[in-house]
């Protein structure tokens, strides 16, 4: 059976990342799963309607997703709750607003990408009871730019290739990497550089350092793409993407 | 056959409606020039005198032929007491429960990053300004109960601490002569959280 039809997809884990309204009743679905990385699906007749319905595809429940056929729409043809969605509120909401937007600007369809999944539902797991939503964030963002070729070089400098040193600062420069420079308000420290690799932004320059840097760096690969999640974020101080 | 001048037209334009597709687009296009012409000039009229007039009420955004919609101007509606909703229709469908006296915002949408979006886009900023004014007592958030509706109702919500106005947020579970076991989990659970003395 499974063999007959390659193109029938049963039961598989995933995530909706977005969804968009299609003709009258139908919903394109850009969908996140294990095996198959970003796929879009159509979800027919699943909108609108007398009653209220409740919603089978809210992104960030754990789904377990059946689809078929190939080609640019595959159809949707079935879908479970593999789990509750996750209790995401307020900012804890917002920062999941803001993963399922670099999610839909950096994965390609059809490149699966399963480390960039498992940290990807950990996460979401995570950042309900989390106290520390930035530490999180910058090591989901770090893993996502090495999956997707981009990864950050956080061990050694570009030009001469000598260590990190925490005392030093740096200009990093996308695509190539740190260099050592004298310190200015376009300079990161070393011991940030070190933080952001070792996974610990202990205090507040060294996160807000991070965060820069970060931003920075996606900014550059999204090619002056915006990512409107972040304006979620300004009225608070409490900024976390 | 085919159908072209007027009566292709007219189909035409009758796909504009939801779920109207080419063939009930036919029907309706020959019920009207067959057998009720006289409706179908008074539904003309009644398009056209709706498009010109209908604009929003500068108030709270809702449909509306006057500059002041009908609730905005109302006399017997708490002006102190503002129920944010994403649609006009979630307005009509609010009056006609009857079951609140206050005044409304309608945002027409909600926010939703990925579609772009964001505060501006929904012109928050005209209900900061009536935040601002000093006559709100309370915000109820009447927002949609999806994702994106619940990320709106924290967005606001912030807002209206940063004006110190008291938020509420509409009251979510198990649907009036609903049966528990077709309620869905996410509902059940809001509606165990919420549950009151008896
Ligand atoms: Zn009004």
């Amino acid at each position: 059976m499974q063999a007959s039809h390659p193109h029938r997809i049963q039961l598989q884990p995933g995530y909706v990342l977005h969804r968009r309204p299609y003709r009258e009743t139908s919903l394109l679905v850009d969908v996140f799963s294990r095996e198959y990385g970003k796929v879009g699906l159509l979800a027919k007749g699943v909108r609108g309607g007398k009653t209220a319905r409740v919603d089978s595809l809210p992104p960030f429940r754990p789904l377990l997703l059946s689809w078929t056929g190939k080609g640019e729409l595959p159809l949707l043809t079935g879908v479970e709750s593999a789990a509750p969605s996750p209790p995401l509120q307020g900012v804890a909401l917002y920062c999941g607003f803001y993963l399922n937007e670099l999610l839909q600007a950096f994965l390609h369809r059809h490149d699966p990408q399963p480390l960039l999944f498992e940290r990807y539902a950990g996460l979401l797991a995570d950042l309900p009871v989390t106290g520390d939503k930035d530490r999180l964030l910058r090591a989901f963002e770090l893993t996502l730019l090495q999956e997707l070729g981009y990864g950050l070089q956080l061990h050694c400098d570009a030009e001469h290739h000598r260590d990190i040193q925490p005392g030093q600062s740096y200009h990093y420069v996308p695509d190539r990497g740190p260099i050592a420079a004298r310190a200015d308000a376009g300079s990161i420290r070393g011991i940030t550089l070190i933080a952001l690799r070792e996974g610990r932004l202990d205090d507040a320059a060294t996160r807000r350092e991070a965060k820069w840097l970060l931003r920075r760096v996606i900014h550059h690969h999204l090619a002056g793409r915006p990512l409107k999640s972040r304006e979620l974020f300004r009225q608070k101080s409490h900024e976390s993407s | 056959m085919q159908a072209n001048g007027s009566v292709g037209r007219l189909m035409q334009a009758l796909r504009c409606l939801p779920g109207v597709g080419p063939k009930s687009a036919q029907r309706m296009a020959y019920y009207l020039l067959l057998r009720n012409r006289d409706g179908a000039r008074v539904l003309a009229e009644s398009l056209l005198a709706a498009v010109d007039r209908v604009g929003y009420c500068e108030r709270c955004r809702s449909l509306s032929e006057t500059a002041l919609c009908a609730v905005c101007a109302s006399p017997s509606r708490d002006q102190s007491q503002l129920c944010v909703v994403e649609m006009p229709t979630d307005v009509y469908a609010i009056d006609q429960a009857g079951c609140y006296r206050g005044v409304f915002f309608v945002l027409n949408g909600r926010l939703s990053p990925l579609d772009g979006i964001g505060p501006v886009e929904l012109g928050l900023d005209r209900l900061e300004q009536r935040l601002a004014g000093g006559e709100i007592k309370e915000v109820v958030l009447a927002t949609n109960t999806t994702v994106e509706g619940e990320a709106t109702a924290h967005y606001l919500g912030e807002m209206a601490q940063r004006h110190h106005i008291r938020t509420t947020r509409i009251a979510y579970g198990v649907p009036m002569g609903g049966e528990l076991e077709f309620v869905d989990g996410a509902t059940l659970s809001l509606a165990f959280n919420g549950r009151r003395e008896f």
